[in-house]
């Protein structure tokens, strides 16, 4: 790789090379120093000094703060062939402007004296413009006044930090509704960095809490409201999002435990592929179903099938992947699994107040269903 | 050096595009930033894969939580990783004004690391005794290419350390409770570390779930070992003697208050809350005792005690993002009626509110430093965008540089003698 209007081979070259220790980086070499200046560097004690004023790069073309000077770009430098390479401690950024500095007057050679820059930057990947928000559950849109949480899912990685100011609620006058959102310490994402979950504020949901006893609960039953995800959500590869919107009506709070006795439970023919499927009085949480609700031999063993969840998430459905043989089976729920306000298997999320004492942590473990084909 | 400085200078001014070579080198790699795996300085498998929130242990221990890797790291610091802070100017302490320690920590952060300052992510500070040398956490990249590092403060100069080398433990959070052989969902779920305290032999670590609305406290005893069982409390929240509900804890401290260990933390629903430490037991499930409230819209940021150079008496000291920070006597958080389960708390003059002081701090970061003076980690208030590392005298934790004042005038009045104390200097080692 050469770069454009060479010097003569005999003279010192500043170049960007590919990184050898990490593949698809780059990294900054100066070659060409000559063999009396390579037996110098490698004769040095204190090579490490000499090398970071030698070869040094730089972030230009941005505002410096007050009067200090930025720092060089902090790595790694190598003594190799014909010359020194300097490694970025993290992989230099596309878009952003470097210059690269070889100054080897601190060296005190009297046939190296030359200062040489090479200014640099890497491409940005070509992308489209846009992104948007794929779907935002619960997908209802009618929803207690004792919601808890939103997930807002993505196409791709997201860049964290633009929640609190992006995602806003729009009250019934169209106006966002001022402390109904709950800003974490650190952002709910998932690990891939494709959902977000947006909590209400437990405070004004939790009745006789400070919050709520100042300001009364954030959704007011019979009202219209509006989740709205604004183009300022950026995903990793800086693509805005376009807004979002996603409108309710709020109903009656929910404060029961989910009972499974009241679930429906529709079992298909022995020998088919039909699913098994599983029907809730009142959507439940679609995170969680994803992952409390298993399908089970009579022993214990799961089922190799698929999963889905659909109508509101009201039914949850399970289609196998070999036929199913007649036998027993059990569908294994665990009690940790939540509706949309967070009552769970154990009880309401605001429960009934019990003895701190006695009680064993109760989360854990799971109820089941069983039926015989 | 200044461009301007320099003499005999070749230059070459091209903007070298790599369009080709580098769309190879990408497919290569598998596309983009987030494929690169391990980066130099992070080290062998199993070493950090990000770095949020930071506490000192014993004998120079750094823990670092580690939410992608859902882990407590555990960095033996070593007497070279180092440099003592003491002859740092803090400022004047009898007139209120501090020093910019770190100007424009975001965007010196950005040029260490080769970006732009609006990459850059400041998780957590803390300060390491004796010293004083302030350690951050950082992160470049704000999605699941985020690369983490830690850096440390010398004399005003952004040092990050080599974590190669440093002796390193770590400890994996324990799973959600009906985590038994689910289903694929798995890599959805994360628990996003708010806190991990130290105290005698253990570290507390709490924190949010993106899915159960969870209040797990997990007590895992350090030094790590395997054989040691985790010990992990569910945290309840009672209201008005009828009910209860969880409460994940944001911000926690152990102290020790008229010889007995509480553990105080704020929820993440506003209410400050006290636990005896023995009431934290394994599969307990424990309701808090309300001692405070935060009021409401607002979120707790760090959660310290200091001890008033003035009337030398110990408060907890909680900052909050958007109202002015709360202070309360450490003695009466001991002594004060929880809330009853029944009935609103007192936080009038008569009750809690007696000591209850509001204190005008913006920080995004605190921390005390020593005896008078306190470090923050602040968006400077003139620019609202640089990001300082700036002292703050204590106990009022006033900046008059922040202000104008009739003091300032050569002929204004001086009823507090600043005049008189202007030329008085701290350094680190007051």
């Amino acid at each position: 790789m050469r770069p454009v209007n060479t010097l003569p081979t005999n003279q010192p070259q500043l170049m960007i090379e590919s990184d050898p220790t990490r593949p698809g980086s780059r990294c900054v070499s100066i070659r060409n120093l000559g063999p009396d200046l390579m037996a110098f560097l490698r004769s040095c004690q204190e090579t490490a000094r000499l090398l970071q004023t030698m070869l040094r790069v730089r972030v230009i073309g941005v505002e410096r703060p007050g009067d200090d000077d930025l720092p060089d770009v902090f790595g790694l430098h190598e003594v190799v062939e014909t010359g020194v390479r300097f490694i970025p401690h993290f992989p230099f950024e596309p878009g952003v402007h470097f210059c690269a500095i070889f100054d080897p007057r601190q060296l005190d050679r009297p046939e190296r004296s030359e200062v040489l820059t090479l200014e640099f930057s890497l491409p940005r990947d070509r992308r489209p413009t846009r992104t948007g928000v794929t779907r935002v559950f619960p997908s209802c849109d009618s929803l207690p006044e004792n919601l808890l949480r939103f997930y807002v899912c993505f196409p791709n990685a997201m860049q964290r930090g633009g929640a609190q100011e992006h995602i806003t609620l729009l009250g019934p006058d169209g106006r966002p509704a001022p402390d109904v959102l709950y800003s974490p310490p650190v952002e709910l994402w998932d690990r891939s960095m494709r959902y977000l979950t947006i909590l209400l504020d437990p405070g004004r949901i939790k009745r006789g809490v400070g919050p709520n006893r100042a300001l009364g609960p954030p959704l007011k039953v019979g009202q219209e409201y509006t989740l709205a995800i604004g183009s300022g959500m950026v995903d990793s590869a800086g693509r805005r999002v376009e807004s979002f919107y996603k409108s309710f009506r709020v109903t009656e709070a929910v404060r029961e435990p989910i009972l499974l006795r009241q679930w429906m439970m529709l079992t298909p023919s022995t020998k088919s592929h039909q699913p098994v499927e599983l029907m809730f009085p009142r959507p439940l949480d679609w995170a969680l179903l994803g992952q409390s609700v298993a399908m089970e031999s009579e022993h214990g063993e799961l089922i190799d099938g698929q999963i889905s969840i659909d109508q509101g998430e009201s039914r949850w459905s399970f289609t196998p992947q070999s036929h199913w043989a007649s036998g027993p089976y059990r569908i294994r729920v665990a009690r940790g699994l939540e509706d949309v306000c967070g009552n769970s298997l154990l009880g309401a999320f605001d429960r009934p107040l019990r003895s701190a004492a006695d009680l064993a942590r109760e989360v854990g473990g799971s109820d089941s269903i069983s039926f015989y084909l | 050096m200044k461009k301007d400085e320099v003499s005999a200078v070749h230059t070459r001014r091209e903007v070298l595009r790599f369009a080709t070579v580098s769309a190879v080198g990408l497919a290569l790699s598998g596309g983009g930033p987030a494929a690169d795996p391990v980066t130099r300085g992070v080290g062998s498998p199993g070493a950090l894969r990000s770095a949020g929130v930071l506490a000192f242990g014993p004998d120079d221990v750094l823990f670092v939580g580690d939410i992608t890797s859902a882990a407590v790291h555990a960095l033996a610091l070593r007497t070279t990783d180092f440099t003592s802070q003491a002859d740092v100017e803090l400022g004047n302490f009898h007139n209120f004004e501090g020093r910019d320690l770190v100007q424009g920590l975001d965007q010196k952060l950005a040029a260490l690391f080769g970006t732009t300052y609006d990459k850059i992510v400041v998780n957590d500070m803390a300060l390491h005794q004796p010293s004083q040398q302030i350690f951050i956490s950082v992160e470049r990249g704000r999605s699941t290419d985020a690369l983490p590092a830690i850096v440390k403060v010398n004399h005003g100069q952004l040092e990050v350390l080599d974590l190669e080398h440093i002796p390193h433990s770590q400890v994996g959070i324990p799973g959600e409770p009906d985590d038994k052989a689910m289903l694929e969902f798995d890599t959805q779920r994360s628990f996003a570390i708010t806190d991990v305290k130290y105290y005698k032999g253990e570290i507390f670590v709490t924190g949010i779930s993106n899915q159960r609305f969870s209040s797990t406290l997990h007590r895992i005893p350090y030094p790590f070992n395997a054989q040691m069982a985790t010990c992990t409390v569910e945290i309840w929240h009672p209201v008005h003697g009828e009910f209860e509900t969880r409460a994940p804890i944001i911000r926690q401290l152990i102290r020790e208050v008229q010889g007995q260990p509480y553990l105080f933390a704020v929820y993440g629903c506003t209410p400050l809350v006290r636990f005896p430490l023995a009431s934290l037991k394994d599969g307990a499930h424990v309701h808090g005792d309300v001692i405070g409230e935060l009021g409401y819209g607002s979120n707790p940021l760090d959660m310290l005690t200091y001890t008033d150079p003035f009337d030398q008496k110990e408060y907890l000291l909680v900052t909050i993002d958007v109202r002015s920070a709360s202070r309360i006597a450490m003695l009466d958080l001991a002594t004060a009626k929880p809330e009853p389960t029944g009935g609103s708390i007192d936080f009038g003059p008569g009750g809690l509110g007696r000591t209850q002081r509001l204190l005008p701090i913006r920080a995004e970061h605190f921390a005390i430093l020593n005896t008078k003076w306190a470090v923050e980690v602040q968006r400077h208030p003139k620019t609202g965008y640089r990001l300082d590392i700036s002292s703050l005298a204590m106990p009022y934790f006033f900046e008059r540089r922040d202000g104008m004042s009739e003091m300032n005038w050569p002929d204004g009045p001086d009823p507090f003698h600043y005049r008189e104390h202007r030329n008085e200097l701290s350094r680190g080692g007051a």
